[in-house]
């Protein structure tokens, strides 16, 4: 398999360790090597403003909290993201529904289409460097 | 009571609005007892005149006043549709069209605007009064305030959300339970052990937050019913002790922190302190000085068991119980691979739940 992760660096953002171990094993099987977590808010976007992300992965509830000032701060930064939910309704929030969403529980073939797709996506972006 | 406004009325009152309340007057001698049920009955009630453009309200009971905040002064003569919460409300003025021809089947839910301008549903439900010849002459309409029971729904609909949401996550969390396991190299034997083991702990953590109206359980509850199967199946009930205040945590926590433990007697009972039959272990916990960050200390300690070794590869338990444990305590965990046993401590500030009560 070509390894189109290779050099990729990942974020995952999610509070429940036992989705987040798992998600980590889909990227590792898929053959990322970088994969970087947050299971908060607060370190969600520390990270984001102190790294480069290719992509990323925002589960919609951190705790009981919306996390959509990480979303804001994945579009400030330019980087490719996808959210993730155990909610069955649509539940974009305004200005957010063309964003991919993964409805747990997922496969990791679904997992693997959507990250692709993030990745395309962001060759098309402009890229912002990360603090310099 | 019609009869007390009149007075007052008939100086101000436009001549259809004098005429409405005749025939009101005339309706009160002829059947003097239904008119006083209408006037009285907790069903909220118009006439109105069928033969008028608009069907002007000549007669509205004190429910309907009580319903929509109105004098009756205000509602008589007024037109039928003048509560619709949206005058240009297309669907309803078809729906109330539909009632009025009698061809709606079993009334209609409208929402209406009470004066002082808030909103509310009501079913409405409209029979024509013909006169000898068969002519509609007025439109009798009964209204019921739908408030509660669209206050219900709603609330029925939350419920639903929020259990289809614990189910998504539940299944996502035994997605994870079986994906780690079958990633392993273990036997299919071990595999299959390992699985049920691990969901039996998870079903044993929903049956105590389900005890406890999945508000919040108690640490001591957590730790004893996540090492129950091992204290009844090995006998080791005299091997564990436990000991702490049930300071309390959020269903989220409670259920990684029951796997988490799992985890941790399934090591023991693998390799450590519960492996041989002298072994033991103590879990302690207490609240040192309230100022420190991380305040509670609580160890895991096993002894008498073999010495063990630091795991070489991370797995499923020690993720649980490192990045686990950490996380839902708020905390930090430390594991020891002690000569005489295995001593994980946890240091974590007093959680969020204990500090709200």
């Amino acid at each position: 398999m070509d390894n189109y992760l290779q050099h990729r660096k990942i974020l995952i953002v999610e509070d429940e360790i036992i989705i987040l171990m798992m998600m980590e094993g889909m990227l590792e099987d898929m053959g990322c090597e970088a994969i970087a977590t947050a299971h908060t808010n607060d370190s969600a976007i520390a990270l984001i403003q102190t790294q480069f992300f290719d992509a990323a992965f925002l589960d919609m509830n951190l705790n009981g909290n919306s996390s959509s000032d990480v979303a804001d701060m994945l579009v400030e930064y330019h980087v490719p993201f996808a959210y993730s939910t155990g909610n069955s309704i649509h539940d974009n929030r305004d200005g957010f529904c063309n964003r991919p969403v993964l409805r747990k529980p997922f496969g990791d073939e679904e997992f693997n289409r959507v990250l692709s797709a993030l990745l395309h996506d962001g060759a098309m972006q402009p890229k912002r460097n990360a603090v310099l | 009571m019609m009869n007390k406004n009149m007075p007052e009325a008939a100086l101000s009152k436009s001549g259809p609005q004098v005429a409405a309340e005749a025939v009101i007057d005339h309706l009160g001698d002829n059947c003097g007892p239904f008119v006083v049920a209408a006037e009285t009955t907790r069903m909220a009630m118009v006439f109105t005149d069928a033969k008028r453009n608009g069907n002007p309200i000549i007669f509205a009971n004190n429910s309907f006043l009580e319903l929509t905040g109105y004098t009756r002064k205000e509602v008589l003569g007024q037109k039928f549709n003048f509560l619709l919460a949206h005058a240009a409300d297309d669907v309803s003025l078809a729906q109330i069209k539909a009632e009025l021809d009698g061809s709606a089947k079993s009334g209609v839910e409208i929402l209406y605007c009470r004066k002082d301008g808030t909103e509310f549903w009501a079913a409405v439900f409209i029979s024509p009064v013909k006169d000898e010849a068969g002519g509609i002459v007025q439109y009798f309409a009964s209204f019921v305030d739908l408030t509660q029971h669209k206050e219900e729904m709603k609330q029925s609909q939350s419920l639903i959300n929020e259990l289809n949401h614990r189910v998504k996550n539940t299944l996502a969390t035994v997605q994870s339970i079986v994906w780690q396991a079958l990633r392993s190299s273990a036997s299919p034997q071990l595999m299959r052990q390992t699985i049920e083991s691990r969901l039996l702990a998870l079903s044993r953590s929903h049956d105590l937050l389900t005890r406890g109206n999945w508000k919040s359980a108690g640490l001591h509850d957590i730790i004893s019913d996540a090492l129950e199967p091992f204290t009844i199946t090995h006998a080791h009930s005299k091997r564990i002790s436990i000991k702490g205040d049930n300071i309390r945590f959020s269903p989220k926590a409670a259920l990684a922190l029951g796997i988490g433990f799992h985890e941790l007697a399934t090591n023991a009972v693998k390799y450590g302190a519960l492996s041989n039959a002298s072994g033991s272990i103590t879990v302690e916990w207490s609240r040192g000085k309230p100022n420190l960050d991380n305040d509670y200390t609580l160890e895991w300690r096993e002894v008498g068991g073999p010495q063990i070794d630091p795991p070489k590869h991370h797995g499923f338990g020690s993720g649980m119980v490192k990045r686990g444990l950490a996380l839902e305590l708020g905390g930090e965990i430390n594991l020891h691979y002690l000569r005489n046993g295995l001593v994980c401590v946890m240091k974590f500030p007093p959680p969020v739940d204990s500090i709200r009560g």
